[in-house]
């Protein structure tokens, strides 16, 4: 197992340098490629005044240059901090403020959307951006930069990465992550899987959101490869490249096959090359889990489940177990201990449902300068996921229900509170109350009941085109219900159980 | 009547990129590059045109030649027999 994150890729780059790491559209890059042009933009990065534990920020789709740029933040010594492409202004504000990151990267397309945010160092592409106070620096600053990785003042211990998720509070908290923690979750998930140098994954998910980073992690620690498609909105073509480029492994979240078995060319096509599908972020309906085992013939299927506090995987189910234990998500993954527990920590017997808790090397260190929701998720047993199950008598795991609240909007945590507080920003609404509303496709969307201020003259538009600005699409309600009041308990707080009835 | 491309036109903006009204919608710029339509997004659009012109698309039909921008939508429509 590799000490830091960034040697997976610089051992793979030793034994495999001419082998294509990675492919995107026409672009194909090589081991050695990537490791020398991330040893280049990292030189940058130190010259740039780059300190050991420093965070930087990362605003990119699947790209290229985002891998380069993840490593090259790696092998500097900084802490990655990988955020949505499609974040906003506000949101990317918000993260440059609580991460404290003083440099940020930008691709071109997340670079025409952030004209004046407030970053002191932006490195991005090599086009005219204005950036008034701070200083605009192109890519291609990096390619005479030396070849060679400079040296690490790091150790596994030390944090590789924060990664945002929604918080109970509302505003985002930021996951740290060491290299040790991503390691470790690393070897495992190469292990349970069986990965080799000879597997190549279809990339899909985003590499900002944990199980989309895996990919990235698990397929450079063995030498294998990737090939990276962020056009999903055509599942046809996804298929296609599959086909094409002989695809031996595909992930998705429930929402992913949902789209893929309902409306692709998915159930109809032979990929002989697939051999293992995963799904991870979030309860797939049975069905839908029933269907997609009928279409993907001899692949097998690995139902996991995991977490941004655990680096992202903490269980898996075997697939041979996939028909007798129908519903569960499987047994702890190598390393990773998990119990059911009440809520003073006691441990419960099999069948009986409680906290799902989960120690091992890959659970975080706690949220990023949040001490009080650091207390409340990591207890002296370990990380309380916030999800509630049971063990049956041989160990399995099944989950019942997550905390309250909570959205999981395909496969992502969303707060309906930072949803609620955005709505409130927009002064034109009293009162606002989130729900999740099942959904087919993404298994749950927000829907608001909001009432208006002054409900003669309101009008949704303005308030839509507010929330358009302010949150990313995945937090923008699918439905808005315009009422004159809103339930409430007799403590007075909104009662939101009745709203969804 | 209004013309086939407004119809669509009208049905992105107020879906896809209502707040942003400022937006030019090119019809021959990417609705999925240029971050308009994700892949839900491409998923109401095919409700939307299935209903609005009481067509049937097929799966195989749905790939960017047909969907990618206003033009591809247009031309497909056209040999769907929408006038």
């Amino acid at each position: 197992m590799a000490a830091l994150v960034q040697h997976y890729l610089e051992e793979t780059a030793q034994r495999f340098p001419d082998k294509i790491a990675l492919c995107h559209g026409a672009i194909k890059a090589t081991y050695q490629e990537i490791d020398s042009s991330a040893n280049r933009l990292a030189h940058l990065l130190r010259e740039k005044g780059l300190k050991p534990g420093e965070r930087v920020l990362l605003v990119m789709e699947n790209s290229l240059d985002s891998v380069r740029a993840y490593y090259a933040i790696l092998k500097a010594g900084g802490v990655s901090v990988e955020v949505p492409d499609r974040s906003t202004r506000a949101e990317v504000a918000y993260f440059l403020e609580n991460s404290g990151a003083r440099i940020c990267l930008l691709s071109k397309a997340s670079a025409a959307r952030l004209t004046g945010i407030a970053a002191p160092v932006i490195i991005g592409p090599d086009i005219a951006f204005e950036h008034p106070g701070g200083e605009y620096v192109s890519w291609k600053t990096s390619e005479v930069m030396p070849d060679d990785a400079p040296a690490a003042q790091i150790d596994e211990n030390s944090l590789a990465a924060i990664v945002y998720t929604s918080g109970s509070t509302g505003k985002s908290k930021g996951v740290m992550l060491t290299h040790k923690n991503l390691c470790t979750n690393t070897a495992a998930i190469v292990t349970y899987l069986g990965l080799t140098e000879n597997d190549r994954a279809m990339a899909i998910l985003p590499f900002h959101y944990v199980y989309g980073k895996t990919l990235l992690n698990t397929h450079f620690a063995t030498g294998g490869s990737m090939v990276i498609n962020n056009r999903f909105a055509f599942p046809n073509a996804v298929i296609d490249e599959m086909v094409k480029k002989e695809c031996t492994l595909f992930a998705g979240v429930p929402s992913t096959f949902a789209i893929l078995l309902n409306r692709s060319i998915f159930a109809k096509t032979e990929i002989p090359s697939l051999r293992i599908v995963t799904q991870a972020g979030g309860a797939m309906a049975p069905a839908l889990r029933g269907r997609l085992l009928e279409c993907i013939r001899n692949a097998t299927l690995y139902v996991m489940y995991g977490a941004t506090e655990a680096s992202a995987r903490l269980s898996y189910l075997p697939p041979e177990r996939l028909k007798d234990k129908l519903g569960s998500i499987g047994i702890p993954i190598p390393g990773v201990e998990i119990t059911v527990r009440d809520d003073s920590g006691t441990v419960l017997p099999p069948h009986t449902s409680g906290n799902i808790c989960a120690a091992g090397p890959n659970i975080m260190q706690g949220y990023w300068q949040d001490r009080e929701e650091t207390d409340k998720a990591l207890k002296p047993w370990g990380l309380v996921t916030g999800d509630l199950g049971y063990k049956d008598g041989e160990g399995f795991i099944f989950l019942t229900g997550r905390k309250k609240e909570m959205l999981k909007v395909g496969g992502e945590r969303i707060s309906p509170k930072e949803i609620e507080d955005a709505i409130i920003a927009s002064r034109l609404v009293h009162e606002a109350a989130v729900i999740g509303r099942p959904d087919e496709l993404l298994s749950e969307v927000p829907e608001a009941f909001i009432v208006p201020i002054d409900a003669k003259t309101f009008q949704i538009e303005p308030l839509i085109a507010y929330i358009r600005e302010e949150l990313s699409p995945q937090k923008q309600p699918r439905r808005w219900n315009i009422v004159g009041s809103l339930p409430k308990k007799s403590s007075g707080k909104i009662d939101k159980e009745a709203l969804k009835k | 009547m209004p013309a086939t491309k407004d119809v669509i036109i009208n049905f992105i903006k107020e879906n896809f990129v209502m707040g942003r009204s400022d937006t030019v919608i090119d019809p021959s710029m990417s609705l999925i590059e240029s971050g308009i339509m994700d892949s839900t997004g491409v998923l109401e659009l095919v409700e939307f045109l299935e209903s609005t012109f009481s067509i049937k698309i097929e799966d195989e039909e749905l790939v960017p030649e047909n969907l990618e921008t206003i033009d591809n939508i247009i031309a497909f429509l056209n040999k769907k027999g929408v006038a």
